[in-house]
């Protein structure tokens, strides 16, 4: 999948996953908290696995309940997850402290690696993923739109809200255009060598800034025309939260991180 | 009058001069084409009538009163006389249909319960309902361009003005916007001025047309007086629809005796063909 498409397919699902419709307060509560114990959850041996259920649970959540399409998760997780995995070798391979548990001389210094090291990667790892999959369940159920309207109620600075709700609405505009753009250079440039690719590219960013300027122009004498002065006003249409399922999430996760808290007291299997 | 231009100019900063000495009025309830090559100065004018632009000279007034420009008459003139551009990406720039729509009565600063019937009765009105919620890129050009029209709706204006309203759109599509806008004509006595250089599409829903060329106004009047002085048509660089120019071949060529006003849609040929073989039996 290529990237433009990806952001695209993104944004399809948020507007057509099975819970499009429920309340974006819930959905956000429920990320939002899900990842803060995920990212908070101690490092010790029986809480490491709070990562893992996460992820299990935030899996689920948007296959088996948003009806996500399986391959377009995977295409969101595959990036980060290399990401992850190349930090967590080097974190596996060169960090720790205690005992090692293998040596090797090299004529300069000794390379040492240790159990500490390789756990804590391990469950960093795991961490990663379970907050990726909390964040995704986010992107992936609830609407630009959605929560534009949670981050006013929470009075994020309007200008800023304004301006992002603008790209948003005008990345899909220019993507088409990039996207023709391009296929008129290879229309009469055929694949040309690399530098001709990189002037070919040169000129696709250049037109495309020029074209959004005029976009901008075009947008405003718009807006104009139809009385906009000043602040953009909007209609507050929130879908209604629902408060049982709200209930039963804060009950979840405060039991949740309750479960964690106290393992982590009787601290059985320390490190 | 509901509006009337008296020697209007403009001349673009880079000294170009899109409208010279421009002079037309229409009434309530008109449906006007305004018709011109590309480059005539049909947008130019539209974008003089809601205060878009400022005239270089001359005057426009809306119900006898000259236009305003502070923020407030432009407001005032523009809740009246609603405007629908030829690119509805240029036009729709909310993340959803619904809050585009809802852009232009929030503006006017009625109550968010009362905008959100009016959003309804408009998306309803241009069948476009089921859409409320998804954001405009998902939308088809047809689609879109009913929902700008929607945005211009939801203001209750007394004046449409689209320019080249069915450029780039299917014949279903075309068909479909040109019968919404007869309804909304008939039903809520909206005035209609389209530019257009579709020739064919004038005859079927115009009472009266004005001819551009080059910034002048060269001719106005009803379609058929207009369409039948082929001279003119020729000189400002445009043609007559098909059906007309069909019949003008016939009297020209073949000598068949048609009437002096070429028939311009389908059923007007239909007539005309009925009425020469009724004459021919005799």
């Amino acid at each position: 999948m290529s990237h433009s498409d990806l952001y695209a397919e993104v944004d399809r699902s948020a507007y057509t996953n099975a819970i499009a419709k429920s309340s974006p307060i819930t959905k956000t509560f429920f990320a939002l908290s899900t990842l803060a114990i995920c990212v908070f959850a101690p490092t010790f041996v029986p809480t490491f696995i709070v990562p893992i259920i996460v992820f299990i649970l935030c899996t689920i959540l948007i296959l088996g309940v948003a009806k996500v399409k399986l391959r377009l998760y995977l295409n969101l997780l595959i990036y980060p997850t290399i990401m992850a995995a190349i930090s967590c070798i080097f974190l596996a391979l060169f960090f720790g402290t205690g005992d090692p548990i293998a040596q090797f001389s090299l004529p300069w210094t000794t390379w040492s690696i240790y159990k500490s090291g390789i756990l804590t990667s391990v469950i960093t790892f795991f961490r990663v993923e379970g907050a990726l999959s909390c964040l995704f369940f986010l992107i992936l159920t609830t609407s630009i739109t959605d929560l534009s309207l949670i981050l006013r109620r929470v009075h994020v600075p309007k200008v800023l809200l304004e301006i992002s709700l603008l790209i948003y609405r005008y990345i899909f505009v220019f993507l088409e255009v990039a996207e023709q753009m391009t296929i008129a250079q290879l229309m009469r440039l055929g694949k040309g060598g690399w530098m001709k690719r990189i002037r070919g590219f040169a000129l696709l960013a250049g037109n495309l800034f020029i074209r959004s300027l005029e976009q901008a122009e075009r947008t405003f004498t718009a807006m104009n025309a139809r009385g906009y002065d000043g602040p953009i006003y909007v209609l507050e249409d929130f879908p209604k939260s629902n408060k049982l399922m709200l209930i039963v999430i804060v009950l979840f996760n405060v039991l949740f991180a309750l479960v964690v808290y106290m393992l982590y007291l009787t601290n059985f299997g320390v490190l | 009058m509901l509006f009337k231009i008296e020697h209007l100019v403009h001349q673009y900063s880079d000294g170009t001069l899109a409208l010279d000495d421009v002079s037309l009025e229409f009434n309530h309830g008109d449906r006007i084409a305004l018709l011109g090559t590309n480059g005539s100065g049909k947008t130019t004018l539209l974008n003089h009538l809601n205060g878009i632009l400022k005239p270089t000279s001359g005057t426009i007034c809306y119900e006898n009163k000259p236009l305003g420009y502070s923020s407030k008459a432009l407001l005032d003139l523009r809740r009246h006389v609603g405007f629908v551009f030829q690119d509805p990406n240029d036009q729709l720039f909310a993340p959803t249909v619904k809050q585009d729509v809802a852009f232009g009565p929030l503006n006017l600063g009625l109550p968010q319960e009362q905008v959100k019937k009016i959003v309804a009765d408009a998306l309803q009105t241009v069948d476009m309902a089921d859409f409320a919620e998804k954001p405009p890129h998902f939308l088809s050009l047809g689609q879109k361009k009913r929902v700008a029209l929607a945005g211009v709706l939801a203001m209750q204006p007394e004046v449409i003005i689209m320019d080249e309203p069915t450029s780039n759109l299917d014949p279903r599509a075309t068909s479909e916007i040109l019968h919404l806008l007869l309804q909304l004509n008939k039903e809520k006595n909206i005035t209609l001025l389209l530019a257009t250089h579709d020739v064919d599409m004038v005859p079927l829903f115009a009472n009266k047309l004005f001819i551009l060329k080059k910034g002048k106004l060269m001719s106005e009047g009803k379609p058929k007086e207009l369409f039948s002085n082929t001279e003119l048509i020729r000189d400002v660089y445009l043609r007559s629809p098909r059906i007309a120019h069909l019949f003008e071949v016939l009297k020209k060529e073949n000598g068949i005796p048609i009437s002096d006003e070429y028939p311009l849609t389908i059923s007007e040929a239909r007539k005309e063909i009925l009425r020469l073989l009724e004459t021919a039996k005799k």
